[in-house]
């Protein structure tokens, strides 16, 4: 009876492979469109494929030869970042203008550099096939699309920075326009690993957590960057939500004073 | 449907008004000086006319200040925000150049102007009816009947200007979802530099206790959000 009914052969124990992020039907490969095969030959061109053909930049970044690329979109975030550092230091005047751009230039440096080891491993985590060639690439696009969206931002902040005098309020302002433009930037990198067969982009929300703390922490390690102070840098060590803080403290006692 | 012409005729500003895609898509395609002309002029007279009516209720040299200081403050609008508003188009789904961006936003501030021009006349006759500003006429109902009309039209022709906008990016985008991002991120950042340009450009319907002048001499000290911040504390405290 037995033999009626045979047994159907028992599939192999291999477990079942676990999905990229992006299905299959999902976006297509970077490159299948010829228009983003075109090399990026200057800087104009960078600053273009970033906002209109980001696929573009992700393609190129994976090309030999991609140092290149990768300078000039450092290149234009120190340019734009000393731009806007400007605009910022127009709050204060004095020697703020030339330090508020280096600082603002140097703070988002220094946290790139800080922060890009861990992007490293936490996508290499997540599956990614990502070379560390290509990831410094995609942070420096991150970095270079935020610092050309600020300037798109520095009229708004100009105007703002001659009409008020409450430091709390600018600083506010500024980290607004700040964070509008850390997503933008962000959502280019989520996009960039997307592509690179990651499995899970766990570890990279992770990273981006770590990225926006040692940020805000830098605007804090590097104060002031809009107030003024008698040496270019703070004597006394704080965390950045206390010394936010302070200056709401500071300026809730000066509208006190001024409303009596 | 006739081909589009290389300059903006004073006829067109009714297509305009009718949001006809196809042609306003063709001109917010084209980039020269005749064409930028013709929306300045419309704004300059409308947001003009219009100021003017506002400010005449105080005095006629306040009149002439604010048909000064209205499209001034629409046109420092589009061109403080005009990097800006370029850069989040594309990001937001929308692959436009620079040139069609700035039309595109240009067209409805045209729209709202030449909507607002042609109350103009009826905001007049408002202010011609009303009793002559006072510190008691600021007090009683007139003024805020004054006020209130101000901005029903005004809300009413930003309104209408970016519906017109709505359907222009629909069909430059082809996707209503990617239209509406564009315009809400347009739209935030518009209003937020227009505010903080009204607040530095005030008085506009102006005050009986306080001298007619292009600027008040605080103009530039505080902010617009500064004072509703404020504003907003007041009224709580009344409440402790």
């Amino acid at each position: 009876m037995n033999n009626q009914n045979p047994i159907p052969p028992i599939p192999p124990q291999v477990p079942p492979p676990i999905p990229p992020v992006m299905p299959a039907s999902g976006p297509r490969s970077l490159g299948d469109d010829p228009a983003e095969r075109a090399a990026i030959p200057n800087i104009i061109v960078a600053i273009e494929a970033i906002l209109r053909q980001p696929r573009r930049v992700m393609f190129q970044l994976r090309q030999p030869g991609a140092g290149w690329l990768i300078a000039a979109m450092l290149f234009v975030s120190v340019l734009c970042s000393l731009m806007y550092g400007v605009v910022a230091g127009t709050f204060s005047g004095g020697t703020q203008l030339w330090a508020a751009p280096v600082k603002i230039a140097a703070g988002l440096m220094i946290s790139a550099l800080i922060c890009l080891p861990s992007l490293y491993i936490f996508t290499c985590l997540g599956g990614s096939q990502a070379r560390l060639v290509e990831v410094s690439g995609l942070l420096a696009g991150l970095l270079m699309l935020m610092t050309i969206l600020l300037i798109g931002f520095a009229p708004v902040a100009w105007i703002f920075s001659q009409s008020t005098e409450s430091l709390a309020w600018m600083g506010t302002l500024h980290l607004i326009f700040w964070f509008i433009a850390t997503v933008f930037g962000l959502r280019f990198l989520e996009t960039g690993f997307s592509h690179s067969n990651a499995r899970s982009l766990t570890g990279f929300r992770t990273w981006v957590v770590i990225f926006m703390l040692v940020a805000l922490q830098m605007t804090t390690a590097l104060r002031p960057i809009l107030g003024t102070s008698k040496t270019f840098l703070p004597t006394e060590k704080k965390f950045f939500v206390a010394h936010w803080g302070d200056c709401l403290k500071g300026h809730d006692e000066a509208s006190k004073s001024e409303s009596q | 449907m006739p081909a589009p012409s290389g300059k903006l005729n004073l006829i067109e500003i009714s297509v305009l008004l009718r949001g006809e895609p196809e042609r306003i898509a063709a001109w917010a395609g084209q980039w020269s000086a005749r064409r930028l002309a013709l929306p300045v002029i419309v704004i300059i007279v409308g947001a003009g006319l219009y100021g003017a009516a506002m400010g005449w209720w105080r005095d006629p040299q306040q009149a002439f200040y604010v048909a000064i200081k209205f499209p001034l403050i629409i046109l420092l609008t589009t061109v403080g925000n005009a990097l800006l508003n370029a850069m989040l188009a594309p990001l937001l789904g929308l692959n436009i150049p620079f040139r069609q961006s700035f039309s595109a936003i240009l067209m409805s501030f045209v729209i709202a102007a030449a909507i607002l021009g042609a109350f103009s006349p009826l905001l007049a006759f408002l202010v011609w009816n009303a009793p002559p500003m006072s510190p008691e006429a600021v007090s009683g109902a007139t003024y805020s009947f004054i006020k209130l009309t101000n901005v029903a039209a005004i809300a009413f022709a930003g309104a209408v200007g970016n519906a017109r906008l709505f359907q222009l990016l629909t069909r430059l985008g082809g996707r209503r979802a990617v239209a509406f991002r564009v315009l809400f991120a347009w739209l935030a950042g518009n209003l937020f530099l227009g505010s903080q340009l009204s607040w530095i450009l005030r008085p506009f319907i102006g005050s009986p206790s306080l001298p007619v002048e292009f600027f008040r001499t605080t103009g530039l000290r505080g902010n617009f959000y500064e004072n509703v911040f404020h504003s907003f504390l007041q009224i709580l405290q009344q409440f402790d």
